[in-house]
């Protein structure tokens, strides 16, 4: 039958080959054509609700993979969404999942949270770190939070007039961008917003970033807060929306693609600011894209010895951008930098949000071949612009491993000149 | 009802990971790529040879149906476990156990996706010719069940042409092995090919040596736009009549066209009335010297225009839309009809005119879409099953069909097979006496008929 989005699947199976759960565990369950089939079955009455459909519809890495290829144009991620919103409904979710949901749905919450969770890093005890995992990942393998949140820091920073450490490369007039920094820029890798700032206003742009943002609201969608997303847009568009802003710039794909595809969408389901929500959208860029289409060569000379490159492209990237191969242009763009392409360079991580540490096993399969495969590269660098795709792959690098894992932006800003070697 | 002894003896072989039986699990198998649906008791994925002997030999005792399975991507319901039972599913069954291209043979388990197995040989300088549209997700186990084909079998052959020798489980469990890794094998009867294209019917393969071929130095893509259908149709049979053989001659109407269009966007010409998509490939300057007498042909015919593929990832982009043209037709209506004909090449241009009378007789939509140098067709009509009226309409527009095919010397499959889509047409193609010898066949290694029942023997 024709569901109620009016997208048929006839089965054809091209979700198959992009699929990283089906690829991981092999059986169709774990296929975006089967969920799907359940979904259709659960509506047509054919089966009930229960734990055991909650698991199938929810260990999805929400990468939309199946939805860009589908030849039918099923919208897999919507109908998904949909559906872990009336599993939860009728069988809860996990407590550190609720929680998550909560804390998402106001910045205080978030700076609370982080600020406790940096505490408790602290005073954690080395051999607990060695011995405990957050999912799958060991706890002293995961990122080390920010002092103080980024934006605080940045504002510091922003006091310092742009282009005074770049003597001799006069500065762009692009104009004045926004910065969305997402929560991950904000509470854990503010080596990523240094760095962004850094290009930005070495670039000659006037740089804003505005003092209420919050969280996209991605996570909460995905896991069944819909209703607690609507704040977070009205927030997000109010401080977006800004007269004289250019350019949205996100260092995030996910939040990238929560302002670009998600936000009109939901605008227009939640009667909220429709025409802020599509103005918001048309400007929303990543970083990667603004610097391959804004910067001039003069702007990252080379003063380095090679630097060996691999990349991972997060699946945020490639399925829900429109200029996925901005990062790899950059890496290509950049004098010094030999950029090794890994055999799977655009495979999912397994990382998926909350699905590492909701289902560790899988993600451990999926995250150790892409390991394999950038070690095989012999590059010291890989490179990601997903905080959680590095948060992923971070995780499984220990040291004996001679590979760190950067943000596109962290790796160009090595190369302005005066700014080498900031400590971000 | 599965005696519960017996579900517990089979689930002890795979043990708990590798057994689903919820009902959950289970609707995820009642599926395959074909519009039909049949729930099965158990899946059960089994990872060697000796699992699927111990399983077979209890479902042999128990006569439980055992319907096999590798991604599902049947378009004729060939997996779909049509009297329930246990579906055995080779997905984690996928290693790629030898590549040998001195001897030019690769030995695969069944479970290994073709494209994996392209992407293994690419590196050596080698390849698997058959390329099912579906290569990217279906399985070799699957692709020998079906005799899988694809558009550059019309140079390369099918499936059956590639398989050198097989391991096989039958029905009671015994393990028994067919051909060798000699690319030239002429001892006894040929009995891989046999269980090429026995859709699971005869036994369970579970190694499969495979012949694999230098990859050619140089390939070349043409899409070429016709106005008129008929035309269209004509320049494939004189192409093939004049003794030309490209590895791939797509035929496909503005319905087909049209639809891959709007979902891929890749500037198809979507007012052409007729398209081919053509492949040339071998020694660069025989390409070249192919693409000029095609050229001819095209040109004598009334093409319009005539484009050549610049990069290789224009070329891809052109094989991915025509690949996905089945999965496309789902965003037209929520079941699709498609069929396999084929007719000897010269009858193209009749059977599409056939094809298309038919289908306006009925008052249906059709896509046509062919491979059609070697005569293969696979009219596409899309409509809703729920609506019976129309569905009925739907029927008789391919009984017709197969009818039409039948009457121009054609048959019933060129590589999709008959599971349960085209069995109770056999009739049209195979005299009484044939579908008796295969049942002779069937009874001599499955005497209880466990071996996906329900099927075309």
């Amino acid at each position: 039958m024709a569901d109620s989005y009016g997208q048929n699947c006839n089965k054809c199976g091209f979700c198959l080959s992009v699929c990283p759960t089906y690829q991981a565990q092999g059986t169709e369950d774990a296929s975006p054509r089967a969920r799907i089939q359940l979904i259709d079955f659960f509506s047509d009455h054919k089966i009930g609700s229960s734990e055991k459909l909650k698991d199938i519809i929810s260990k999805c890495l929400m990468c939309g993979s199946c939805a860009n290829i589908c030849p039918a144009g099923i919208n897999h991620p919507e109908r998904y969404v949909r559906m872990r919103e009336k599993m939860i409904r009728d069988h809860g979710d996990r407590p550190e999942i609720k929680s998550l949901v909560y804390l998402l749905a106001k910045e205080s919450r978030i700076r609370m949270a982080a600020g406790a969770a940096r505490m408790a890093q602290k005073i954690v005890p080395h051999v607990f770190a060695e011995k405990y995992r957050l999912g799958s990942i060991a706890l002293k393998q995961f990122p080390v939070f920010n002092k103080v949140p980024f934006r605080t820091a940045a504002r510091k920073a922003m006091a310092r007039k742009p282009g005074k450490k770049s003597k001799g490369v006069p500065a762009l007039k692009y104009g004045r961008v926004a910065y969305f920094t997402g929560c991950a820029t904000n509470y854990l890798f503010e080596d990523t917003g240094f760095a962004v700032l850094d290009i930005l206003r070495h670039m000659g742009v006037e740089v804003i970033i505005p003092e209420t943002q919050t969280c996209c609201g991605i996570p909460m969608l995905f896991h069944g807060g819909r209703e607690n997303v609507k704040s977070n847009i009205n927030t997000n568009l109010a401080c977006l929306d800004a007269q004289g802003i250019d350019a949205v710039i996100v260092d995030c794909p996910t939040c990238g693609a929560a302002l670009k595809n998600d936000y009109p969408a939901l605008a227009e389901e939640f009667g909220l600011d429709q025409d802020a929500a599509n103005r918001v959208a048309e400007k929303v860029v990543d970083i990667s894209t603004f610097i391959m289409a804004h910067a001039r060569p003069q702007d990252f000379p080379q003063n380095h010895e090679t630097i060996r490159v691999t990349y991972h492209q997060p699946c945020h990237l490639r399925n829900h951008m429109p200029s996925p191969g901005s990062a790899q242009g950059l890496l290509n763009a950049l004098q010094g930098v030999e950029y090794i392409p890994a055999l799977d360079m655009d495979s999912c991580c397994g990382g998926g949000g909350t699905f590492f540490y909701e289902y560790p096993e899988v993600s451990r399969g999926i995250a150790n071949k892409k390991v394999t495969n950038a070690k095989a590269t012999g590059a010291n660098l890989w490179v990601t612009d997903c905080p959680v795709c590095r948060i992923n792959l971070g995780g499984y690098l220990d040291d004996s491993a001679d590979l760190t894992v950067v943000h596109p932006a962290r790796l160009a800003a090595q190369f302005l000149p005066d700014l080498k070697g900031r400590k971000g | 009802m599965i005696d519960p002894d017996a579900i517990d003896n089979l689930k002890k072989i795979v043990g708990k990971d590798r057994c689903f039986d919820s009902a959950e699990q289970l609707a995820c198998y009642c599926y395959d790529a074909y519009f039909e649906e049949a729930m099965p008791d158990l899946v059960l994925f089994p990872c060697t040879r000796d699992e699927v002997s111990g399983i077979l030999k209890i479902c042999s005792i128990h006569k439980i149906p055992v319907t096999a399975r590798g991604a599902g991507t049947s378009l004729c319901g060939a997996s779909i476990p049509a009297k329930g039972g246990v579906v055995l599913c080779f997905s984690k069954m996928n290693r790629i156990v030898e590549i040998n291209t001195k001897d030019r043979y690769a030995i695969v388990e069944p479970g290994v996706v073709n494209a994996d197995l392209q992407k293994a040989l690419a590196p050596f300088g080698f390849f698997y010719p058959p390329d099912p549209g579906s290569m990217a997700m279906s399985t070799i186990g699957g692709n020998v069940a079906q005799n899988a084909g694809g558009p550059r079998c019309l140079k390369y052959g099918v499936t059956v042409d590639y398989v050198l020798g097989m391991e096989v489980v039958l029905a009671s469990g015994k393990v028994v092995r067919f051909g060798s890794r000699n690319v030239k094998d002429v001892t006894g009867y040929r009995l891989s090919s046999l269980f090429c294209g026995s859709e699971g019917t005869l036994g369970m393969v579970t190694s499969i040596i495979l012949k694999v071929l230098p990859l050619p130095e140089s390939v070349s893509t043409l899409l070429v736009t016709f106005d008129d259908l008929d035309n269209t149709a004509k320049a494939v049979a004189d192409i093939i009549g004049a003794g030309i053989l490209p590895v791939a001659l797509e035929l496909m109407d503005k319905t087909t066209i049209r639809t891959i269009e709007e979902k891929a966007h890749i500037g198809l010409p979507v007012d052409a009335e007729g398209t081919l998509l053509i492949e040339v490939d071998g020694v660069k300057e025989a390409c070249e010297k192919e693409i000029k007498k095609i050229t001819e042909k095209l040109e004598a015919n009334g093409a319009v225009n005539i484009e050549v593929a610049k990069t290789e990832d224009e070329r891809e982009t052109l094989w991915h839309a025509r690949r996905s043209v089945y999965g496309v037709f789902a965003k037209l209506s929520p079941s699709l009809y498609t069929e396999d004909i084929v007719v000897p090449a010269g009858k193209i241009p009749e059977m599409t005119r056939m094809i298309v009378d038919i289908a306006d007789k009925y008052k249906l939509l059709v896509g046509v879409m062919a491979h059609a140098g070697d005569g293969n067709m696979h009219p596409m009509i899309p409509a809703d099953k729920s609506n019976k009226e129309e569905w009925a309409r739907v029927k008789k527009a391919f009984d017709e069909i197969m009818a039409a095919a039948a009457s121009l010397n054609g048959t019933l499959s060129g590589e999709h097979g008959i599971g349960l889509a085209k069995t109770e047409y056999l009739p049209l193609v195979m005299d009484e006496d044939a579908i008796e010898f295969m049942g002779v066949i069937k009874k001599a290694v499955d005497p209880d008929g466990i071996l996906n029942p329900g099927k075309f023997v």
